[in-house]
């Protein structure tokens, strides 16, 4: 049974994924891609991963791809000239993709067959992981919550615009200011009071 | 219960997809991205599949770390796609050759 | 001891400090340095009787070890003997001299404190040079006397020839100073340590290389390489032939400084350097033979130049060149006591001499040259005293100071020649008629200066007076001992025990069994030629001079190629200046134009065209273009993963 529902599974992954790369509209490739990070988080709880599975489904589907799907609406990029040159560069690229992933198949073939284990843990993955994170790996762990908090800043600082109209003092333009600047001395004759 | 091979199997194809899809969306910058993240979920796979058939957690950290890592990538790289286009009006990576030597 | 030692040497240096350094007034500055160099003075006559009347063993103390790398030590010591404390008593008194006189001869000068601050500085190098217990501390008060010597020669520093001499003093040095340091090198190399006690003890126990192959095949004296080298030093420092040329130009600085350094004290460093190494030269009758023949030819053909001289001071200086070869002809017979003789009695007279003519030349409003002096008798009567015994005593004439040392030089070289030492009969008939010539030109000089027709112009003539006392005073205090030394000194320093382990002598040329006092040899000498040559010597110039003054202008003209070839110096230094200097030049000049215009620029600038040519061709790779930045990086993938599936395989 789980052998049949892992092949369900792969071959739905690598569909979606060739949708990803071949489809014209980017917002069918983002969702192309939805399905694939499902897909996959179906084959990671296969192989007991709970905590990632769920993350993938929460941080990726929940976050990163609305964002994606976001920016691509916002955008309204105009997507024909984008297309040129795939049906040209497909048969590079079928050439390459395929040297390589031979390559790779030929490196797996050199390596015996792991025998998966048949005692399965009863302590729960999280828990298991959280013991490993938080004692072992606990600087990384603070270092990748600091470079979240980096990108978050940091793609705010990018996207940001200044507001043009708004109205502000300059310190520093008002200490340094002359008596030239500001007063002028006009001499003029009198003049009656008609 | 399918063997390391097939999960390994499965990453490769899935890699090798990827790097087809940069080749042949190489004129999107979005669609690149799409793919970049697509490579970074097949080493995710290799890095489970080992984590589970060696019985070891380890694996499954890295895999945390990558993810925490890519969604910053993402974060940070969509926002300059925005910044891109929003100066430049297209994000044609035909038209961004400012570093040409 | 050992804090009047560093008193000596100290006093000076600080006093150095305080005129040049801390911007004090003309009248601190002479009085610190003038006080510092008498406090020496007074410290050294101390230290003198402690050693010669108390009976004191030579003093011999490391004071510090500088540094120690291997088995080389280098330690700053005095060594204080017979031999150095006499050095430290001539040199602080003709210091203490010359800083008084100075006090008047540079009255009027901007550079008053300066000046001061190096003759203190002066002082201070060399002490340490004199009292030095190794080799390293020699060369260091050997460089260092350099270097003061170099700075005040220029210290007019405004004037073109003064720049021109001090830098000529310092190259024609340099020459010498290699020839001493390879000389130390060489030392070391033998006797694998550079204090004078212990080279000196190996070097009489034989305990050293007995041959040195300085190029490949051909064995060398190890004892002569080293004597020669370390004569080489003493030749530039002590002036003698080829290395003279640097003396004449070295009157460019102020007169008292002539005195001092380049008549008195410095030039004689070489003779005591020699003295001091006496261990080792008398180990090879080679540099002693090549040390005679050297100083033969600076006594005799430096002091025929002093004869077409005009310019009052380079009349002295020549004659101090050829007296420096009277000491080196004395060194190089084995007669070091006679040397150091001479070189004391010549450090009195020839002082005083410097001194007078600087009393001349202030009271001729800085004017030297003679053919404009001339009866000046009647208007410097002190100086034209105290140059008169100078000059007695530079001749030799029977009684002053001169006169026993020289004798006992000429006596020295006779001796060496009857013992068949090379070159020894070139050297004995060299100083010789030196003799006659120095009786010459020294007389030519005081007659032209003080006798005779008035030949100065109208407005020096009527600004014409004797020196202020701060000059005359050392004058007389000069003239005493110039007068006096010899009589008293010739007993212990020749004849009785007074170098007894400062000196080494193998076969020692004065026997006193064949001396018979003070009085003897002063009879004794009238039986001998030099007395009649100095007699002679006089004659001609009174001849020459005094009565047919018109002669020496018509004998010029007729022996133009001799005279020409004085008067020019032998062409030695238009040969410098075209050889070495010139040589120099055009080969600096080719190197300039080939090698480092052409080919190392020319490599230089070509290996930027080829980096700019190459940079300019790979930079078409730079598209600017992601997707060709991310296809190369894939295909470096697939070209690593290829090596690593087939390529092990």
């Amino acid at each position: 049974m789980i052998t049949f529902t892992f092949y369900l599974v792969a071959i739905i992954l690598i569909v979606a994924a060739i949708g990803v790369i071949t489809v014209k509209n980017p917002v069918h490739a983002a969702l192309f891609l939805i399905l694939a990070f499902f897909s996959s988080a179906a084959i990671w709880l296969l192989l007991q991963a709970e905590f990632l599975a769920i993350t993938l489904v929460l941080v990726y589907v929940g976050a990163v791809m609305v964002l994606f799907l976001f920016v691509l609406m916002m955008l309204d990029v105009n997507v024909a000239p984008l297309r040129e040159g795939f049906v040209r560069h497909f048969p590079l690229s079928i050439f390459v993709g395929g040297l390589i992933f031979v390559e790779m198949i030929l490196v797996l073939g050199s390596w015996h067959q792991a025998v998966p284990p048949e005692t399965l843990t009863t302590v729960p993955n999280i828990e298991l992981l959280g013991e490993v994170l938080y004692t072992y790996y606990v600087y990384p762990f603070e270092i990748a919550a600091v470079i979240l908090l980096v990108a978050m800043i940091a793609a705010m600082a990018l996207t940001m615009r200044p507001h043009t109209r708004a109205k502000y003092q300059n310190p520093a333009q008002q200490v340094t200011v002359r008596r030239e600047d500001c007063v002028r001395l006009v001499k003029m004759p009198s003049e009656t009071k008609d | 219960m399918p063997g390391l091979h097939e999960f390994l199997m499965l990453g490769a194809v899935l890699f090798c997809l990827s790097i087809t899809g940069i080749f042949l969306n190489r004129k999107n910058l979005l669609i690149l991205l799409m793919c970049i993240e697509l490579m970074l979920l097949s080493v995710n796979m290799n890095f489970i599949a080992f984590s589970y058939f060696n019985a070891d957690i380890v694996g499954q950290i890295f895999v945390f770390f990558i993810l925490t890592v890519a969604a910053a990538e993402s974060a940070i790289g969509l926002a300059i796609v925005v910044v891109l286009f929003r100066n430049k009006n297209t994000i044609n990576v035909n038209d961004l050759d400012t570093l040409k030597g | 001891m050992q804090n009047v030692f560093l008193a000596i040497v100290l006093a000076p240096l600080i006093g150095a400090i305080t005129a040049g350094l801390l911007g004090v007034s003309r009248r601190v500055a002479h009085s610190v340095t003038i006080s510092a160099v008498a406090i020496s003075f007074l410290l050294s006559l101390y230290v003198f009787y402690e050693i010669i009347f108390a009976g004191a063993a030579p003093f011999n103390i490391s004071l510090y070890t500088w540094l120690e790398s291997g088995n080389i030590r280098l330690e700053l010591g005095f060594l204080v003997d017979s031999l150095s404390v006499l050095m430290m008593v001539v040199v602080t008194f003709v210091s203490l001299m010359v800083h008084i006189y100075t006090v008047g001869y540079m009255h009027d000068d901007p550079g008053y404190q300066r000046f001061f601050s190096y003759i203190n500085l002066f002082t201070f190098s060399m002490l340490m040079l004199v009292m030095s217990n190794n080799f390293v501390q020699l060369f260091f008060g050997w460089e260092a006397v350099g270097v003061v010597s170099y700075l005040l020669i220029g210290f007019w520093f405004n004037k073109e020839t003064a720049i021109y001499a001090n830098l000529k003093a310092f190259l024609v040095n340099r020459v010498g100073d290699f020839g001493f340091i390879l000389g130390i090198a060489a030392v070391l190399m033998a006797f694998n340590s550079l204090d004078y006690a212990e080279v000196f003890g190996l070097a009489q126990q034989g305990q050293y290389p007995e041959t040195i192959s300085l190029f490949s095949g051909i064995e060398w004296s190890m004892m002569t390489v080293i004597c020669i080298l370390l004569f080489i030093g003493a030749m530039g420092k002590s002036a003698q032939f080829p290395l003279h040329v640097w003396l004449p130009d070295s009157m460019e600085g102020p007169t008292p400084i002539s005195a001092l350094i380049h008549a008195a004290t410095m030039v004689t460093a070489g003779i005591f350097m020699v003295a001091r190494m006496s261990p080792l030269f008398e180990l090879s009758e080679t540099a002693l033979s090549f040390v005679l023949i050297i100083g033969a030819i600076t006594a005799f053909f430096m002091g025929l130049l002093a004869i077409v001289q005009n310019d009052i001071k380079r009349v002295i200086a020549y004659s101090t060149l050829s007296q420096l070869g009277y000491m080196t002809v004395a060194l190089g017979a084995s007669a070091y006591a006679a040397g150091i003789f001479h070189l004391m009695t010549h450090a009195f007279f020839k002082a005083l001499l410097f001194l007078g003519a600087g009393s001349v030349i202030l009271a001729m409003h800085h004017e030297q040259d003679m053919r404009k002096m001339g009866g000046l008798k009647k208007y410097l009567p002190i100086t034209y005293i105290t140059i008169l015994i100078g000059s007695l005593a530079l001749i030799g004439a029977p009684g002053f100071s001169g006169f026993f040392s020289k004798d006992a030089i000429i006596e020295a070289a006779y001796h060496a020649y009857e013992a068949e030492r090379f070159g020894a009969g070139f050297a004995y008939y060299a100083v010789l008629l030196s003799v006659f010539v120095t009786a010459l030109y020294t007389f030519r000089m005081f007659f032209l200066t003080f006798h005779g027709k008035e030949r100065m112009d109208k407005h020096t003539r009527e600004h014409l007076r004797e020196s202020p006392w701060v000059v005359t005073i050392p004058l007389i205090l000069l003239a005493i001992p110039s007068l006096l030394i010899g009589i008293f000194t010739i007993t212990p320093l020749l004849f009785g025990h007074y170098f007894d382990g400062a000196i080494f002598v193998n076969n020692n040329p004065f026997n006193p069994e064949h001396y018979h006092g003070v009085l003897n040899f002063i009879g004794h000498a009238f039986l001998q030629p030099p007395v009649w040559l100095a007699a002679a010597g006089v004659g001609t110039a009174v001849f020459f001079y005094l009565i047919r003054p018109e002669l020496p202008g018509i004998l010029a003209e007729r022996t133009k190629l001799i005279y020409d070839l004085l008067v020019e110096k032998y062409y030695l230094d238009r040969f410098n200046d075209w050889f070495f200097a010139g040589g120099l030049r055009n080969l600096g000049s080719v190197l300039w134009k080939i090698g480092d215009v052409k080919v190392i620029d020319g490599f230089i600038n070509g290996s930027a065209h080829l980096v700019g040519t190459v940079s300019k061709l790979i930079r078409q790779i730079q598209t600017g273009f992601l997707y060709h930045y991310a296809f190369a990086m894939i295909l470096g993938l697939a070209v690593l993963l290829s090596i690593f599936v087939f390529g092990t395989a």
